[in-house]
């Protein structure tokens, strides 16, 4: 806990100043806004001073100066406004281009530690959310000690006993916030995971109101509820009665400033004070606002300061960026060159603690031929399968592909000489055109065509409302486990990669449509080095080399083709 | 919002207007925080107008006391305390019963049918739409209100000043107050969804990069996926840029329109342009219109907030009033549970094509069946009619004899219960998802039960037993013991009819065998309708049928 605290404040310190260069600009704008601040409380209070001295001819030319002033200085927010949103814009480009080389680098690996959404959510509204840190709490932070104590500084200046008074209330501010503020941090920290937890629990049982309709619980539910909704209002207004105790105490010291510099200054006024004293008296009046306003705009950002914490924690769950591998010469793709596949001495393990789930696993497969794996489930073969992939790397031991050593390929060497057809195929949001030629996204229409044949896609296409240009995925037309799969099997025909690696591929088709994706299968194979995983007893009709694994290791294997 | 705004979009002005009938318990509560947010402007006023017209008194020679000034000053301190106090309090208990309220409402409607068909974002979206809702009282109702308020009363402090200066500054006060947000909140209504459309684009791009990631490797692709996801983000980029120049220059609007308010009030004052005004009555007013004129200037950025509110106002109520598909019946339940489905024609929506076609089949009591057709047939869309989640369009379903359509729908459930791989399972602790609130159950029933489902073993090995928190899905079991935990609920439930909507599905081969051996043996004297795409041979059944295409083709035993 304490360790994961470290690490987030040094990577919300990182944060802070790779935006350095684009909050530095906001901070400046708004010091420049200050400093107008200052000029508008100069004009105001010369047109009041000059009036109440009853010198009106120096009012018209204060007056200009503050309408010229106050029209530079809308100008200037204006700008600020959209240069604190375009530093946040910048700095959400970065860090989202920084999760996704994380999410990549680290691959389908990830998929085994955290669930799709969870990452999706990391990449999307993680991201998203820290737009209120950067555009509003990283400037605001850097300006308000310096903007407030400028406008003390220049009341001071101006009028010696109302600055020291400013002076003082300002210097009152820190001190509240560090009686209240560390009561808070406790409180409220107790307080934000009980808020969590009941937020999440309605989440949880919007999800699930299926079940609880249909096991007749709807009103019992509603009653358990509507409980939990009353003492999340009372959680969260305990949380909120602190912050509101907190900026009351700006309240408080604004307020005193105030008070105390128009009492003391209305003493020392008569009606014979010369303009100059009562335009300083009033300069300091028209001031104290002003001198409070960034650390209320602190205070109001204080919020997007708990998103970045929040974010650093989601980060923290990423692995970070590999290096890229050495690269070496690259081996030829096509199907005409097979490859061979060895495995020597392989040893794997997800976590030290759980133990190794493959055991010095050997195997050697020659060019062109099929390796049946069996075992029951938790055997270890989609690791292994995962292994050959390349999406781990096994903790000893080497796999060859064509004689070449795994370890020395980068991902996309790998990944060129492979094509993979797993249990059920991802589908993207696009049309099932676009959906195959994810494979290669450079092939020609001819090349298309075949794949779909090859595939006996061109049997169902004719039935679908656009056929080929059909929108499938998230939001698009569903289509059946027997094709989707079909989409997998035209992939892998139209990548044409020397091998195959097969996990389960029928695993969850109804027999007959299983029949017809084999025979499709069994198309695919020919000339190419397969490693099928299977548990059905159709699948037995492909011939090959057995590997049997029982708790990760290889308890038969069979050289010969049976 | 106002009067205009409201005939423009029929729609959502009757959501949004809706959801405030909805609150009608506590308008009490509502109007007092209303009552204190304007005392606390008012106090706001006298103080910087005290300030002004005690300077102003001194400085031409008039004693004044300082009783008020300190009075104002610290009544402003308490009541916006109390104001921001009572104001979140009372937004709270309306949210709570906004929740509630909506809860029941999903509970009763389509939206077992939404739950049903796992649109789990849709829900999850909603959930956070009621959020939303916060902004609607604390950041636009009452700082309108505030301003409809102090408009009078600052204009009679602004008219001392001269009538005309005083007149001018009200109307630019009214439209800082009024116009400017309303300008806001057309514009945001219309570029709302903009923003909203583009950011579930990126959503939906990123969860096929997460989903995908495994294809992407594969097939060296994950820069298509990648620069599909950086494409989205820049067009979101691009619509937010958009709305932050627009809010950039609304808001710059409205500092110059408040400027132009301080500036008419100081040419009064020095006698600049309009008649110069009596000093001291003069500087107060100047002082008021400073405060209040500020005040008011963030309402335009609330303006731009009511797209986002309205939007979140009109999909809450267009789930919450999508009106239930199925009645509620009276009928007394009957004594026999044999089901009898005649001549059933159903489909989802009236667009698609019907997944059942005079569709006729006979459960027996006692009778153990299987119904088998490949993936995505619709099959689950039969415990729907079941359960009476969803009503046939044609035919009947008759449960003893009497029409489960002139059964109440909770009496119905509590004879049939179902068990399918959407049975959800929530984030709380073993015993709370076995009981699902009800109290009448004993713990040696609830042992019995997870005996029954094989997992009795498994629970007394953890070291928090019943009370094992079992994580988000179930996330902290596997997918077997999950699966047991379900399934021991369902048998809690003593139903005579047991629907397993592909109760095994996504669970590995060997799993799925030992579960499903399990299922034979816990329906004894229940009748159990299995609901599979396909049999893997350790089922005992009756009966089995085999549904294509809407049609029941064969059937066997």
């Amino acid at each position: 806990m304490k360790a994961d605290k470290t690490i987030a404040k040094a990577w919300i310190k990182a944060q802070g100043r790779a935006s350095r260069s684009s909050t530095s600009f906001v901070v400046i704008l708004g010091l420049l806004s200050t400093l107008l601040g200052l000029m508008q409380a100069w004009a105001l209070a010369r047109t009041l001073a000059s009036i109440l001295t009853s010198h009106p001819g120096n009012a018209p030319p204060a007056i200009g100066l503050f309408l010229i002033v106050s029209v530079a200085r809308t100008g200037l927010s204006v700008i600020q406004d959209v240069m604190a949103s375009t530093s946040s814009l910048i700095a959400r480009r970065r860090l989202r281009s920084d999760i996704l080389a994380r999410i990549i680098g680290e691959g389908p690996a990830l998929l085994r530690r955290q669930h799709s959404s969870v990452i999706a959510s990391t990449l999307v509204d993680r991201v998203e959310a820290l737009d209120g840190y950067f555009a509003r709490w990283l400037p605001a932070s850097a300006l308000w000690l310096v903007s407030q104590w400028i406008v003390v500084a220049a009341v001071f200046w101006q009028n010696h006993k109302a600055g020291i008074i400013l002076a003082i209330c300002c210097a009152t501010l820190p001190v509240f916030q560090a009686v209240f503020g560390i009561a808070t941090a406790v409180a409220s920290r107790r307080q934000f995971l009980a808020m969590t937890r009941l937020q999440t629990r309605f989440l949880d049982r919007v999800k699930g109101i299926a079940t609880i309709v249909l096991s007749g619980g709807t009103e019992r539910e509603t009653q358990a509820l509507a409980k939990s909704a009353d003492d999340l209002r009372i959680r969260t207004m305990k949380v909120l009665r602190i912050a509101f105790i907190a900026s009351a105490t700006t309240d408080v010291a604004m307020v005193a400033a105030l008070v105390l510099i128009v009492i003391t200054q209305s003493h020392s006024l008569t009606n014979s004070t010369p303009e100059l004293t009562l335009t300083r008296a009033l300069y300091a009046i028209l001031l104290v606002p002003e001198a409070f306003a960034s650390f209320r705009a602190l205070s109001a950002a204080y919020q997007d300061r708990a998103h970045a914490t929040a974010a650093a924690e989601a980060m923290h769950a990423l692995e970070p960026i590999p290096n890229e591998r050495a690269v070496m010469g690259a081996i030829a793709t096509d199907a005409a060159h097979s490859l061979s596949i060895t495995a020597k001495d392989l040893s794997f393990a997800w976590n030290q603690e759980r133990g190794p789930v493959i055991h010095n696993v050997s195997f050697t497969l020659p060019a062109g031929e099929t390796l049946i794996l069996e075992g029951p489930s938790g055997s270890g073969k989609s690791t292994l399968l995962e292994l050959l992939l390349g999406f781990v790397a096994p903790s000893e031991g080497r796999i060859f592909l064509g004689g070449q050593d795994m370890a020395n390929m980068t991902p996309r060497q790998i990944s060129s000489q492979i094509s993979w057809i797993g249990q059920k195929p991802v589908l993207f949001a696009g049309t099932i055109r676009e959906n195959i030629l994810f494979a290669k996204p450079d092939a020609s229409e001819p090349e298309l065509d075949a794949a779909i044949s090859a595939a006996a896609m061109d049997r169902y296409l004719p039935l679908l409302p656009a056929g080929l240009e059909t929108r499938i995925g998230e939001g698009g037309f569903g289509l059946s486990g027997g094709q989707a799969q079909r989409i997998a099997i035209a992939r892998a025909f139209l990548k044409n990669a020397p091998i195959l690696l097969l996990d389960e591929p029928t695993s969850h088709l109804d027999p007959a449509t299983e029949a017809e994706i084999l025979d499709s299968l069994h198309r695919l194979t020919q000339g190419r080095t397969v490693v099928l995983c299977t548990h059905s007893a159709q699948a037995r009709q492909f011939h090959g080399r057995h590997l049997v694994l029982n708790r990760g290791r290889a308890i038969s294997y069979t050289e010969e083709a049976a | 919002m106002s009067a205009s705004l409201q005939s423009e979009h029929p729609k959502n002005g009757t959501a949004l207007s809706r959801i405030i009938q909805i609150w009608k318990p506590h308008y009490g509560r509502l109007i007092t925080g209303g009552i204190i947010a304007e005392l606390a402007v008012c106090s706001g006023l006298l103080l910087m107008g005290q300030a002004g017209s005690r300077i102003a008194a001194a400085a031409v020679g008039v004693a004044a006391g300082s009783a008020l000034l300190q009075i104002a000053g610290s009544s402003q301190i308490v009541l916006r305390y109390l104001e921001r106090l009572y104001t979140h309090d009372a937004m709270f208990r309306a949210l709570s019963d906004l929740r509630v309220w909506f809860y029941r409402r999903l509970a009763q409607g389509a939206a077992a049918g939404l739950g049903f068909q796992r649109s789990g974002d849709l829900l999850s979206r909603l959930v956070s739409d009621v959020q939303t809702l916060d902004s609607l009282y604390l950041r636009i109702l009452i700082p309108l209100a505030a301003a409809v308020l102090t408009l009078p009363v600052a204009t009679i402090v602004w008219l001392k000043a001269g009538t005309l200066p005083g007149l001018i500054t009200g109307a630019l006060f009214a439209i800082l107050a009024f116009a400017l947000p309303m300008m806001a909140a057309r514009l945001s209504r219309k570029f709302g969804p903009d923003i909203l459309h583009a950011e579930s684009d990126l959503r939906v791009a990123a969860l096929d990069l997460a989903s995908g990631l495994r294809e992407a490797r594969a097939f060296g692709a994950e820069d298509v996926l990648a620069n599909v996801v950086t494409q989205r983000q820049d067009v979101l980029f691009a619509a937010q840029r958009r709305q932050s120049l627009r809010m950039a220059l609304t808001n710059g609007l409205a500092g110059l329109i408040a400027k132009a308010g301080v500036a008419v009030m100081l040419c009064a004052v020095a006698g600049v342009i309009f008649h110069q005004s009596a000093p001291v009555a003069g500087i107060a007013a100047l002082f008021v219109a400073i405060t209040a004129l500020d005040a008011v200037t963030g309402l335009s950025r609330a303006g731009l907030l009511y797209g986002q509110v309205s939007h979140a106002a009109d999909r809450i109520m267009d789930v919450a009033e999508r009106g239930s598909q199925v009645q509620e019946g009276t009928s007394p339940l009957p004594a026999r549970h044999d089901i009898r489905i005649e001549n059933v024609t159903f489909r989802w929506t009236p667009e698609r094509a019907p997944v059942f076609q005079d569709l006729t089949l006979t459960l027996r009591e006692g009778e153990r069946a299987a119904l088998i057709g490949p993936s995505g047939a619709g099959k689950s869309s039969l415990a729907a009619l079941l359960l009476k989640v969803a009503a046939p369009e044609k035919g009947e379903i008759l449960l003893g004899g009497t029409n489960i359509a002139a059964l109440q729908n909770d009496a119905l459930r509590s004879r049939v219960a179902w068990l399918s791989q959407s049975s959800h399972l929530f984030d709380d602790t073993i015993r709370d998802n076995l009981l699902l609130g009800r109290t009448n159950i004993s713990e040696d029933a609830l042992w019995a039960a997870l005996e029954q489902a094989k997992i009795a073993d498994t629970v007394r090995t953890l070291p928090d037993g019943l009370d094992t928190w079992i994580g988000e899905s179930g996330s902290k079991l596997s997918g077997g013991q999950g699966r047991r935990i379900a399934l021991a609920r369902v048998l809690l439930s003593d139903a005579p009819v047991l629907i397993l909507d592909e109760p095994a599905t996504g669970l590995d081969a060997d799993t799925e065998k030992a579960f499903l051996e399990t299922l034979n043996n816990v329906g004894e004297g229940r009748s159990v309708l299995l609901i599979a795409h396909r049999l893997t041979g350790v089922e005992r059944l009756d009966r089995i049928w085999r549904f294509e295409n809407g049609h029941v083709v064969s059937s066997a035993g």
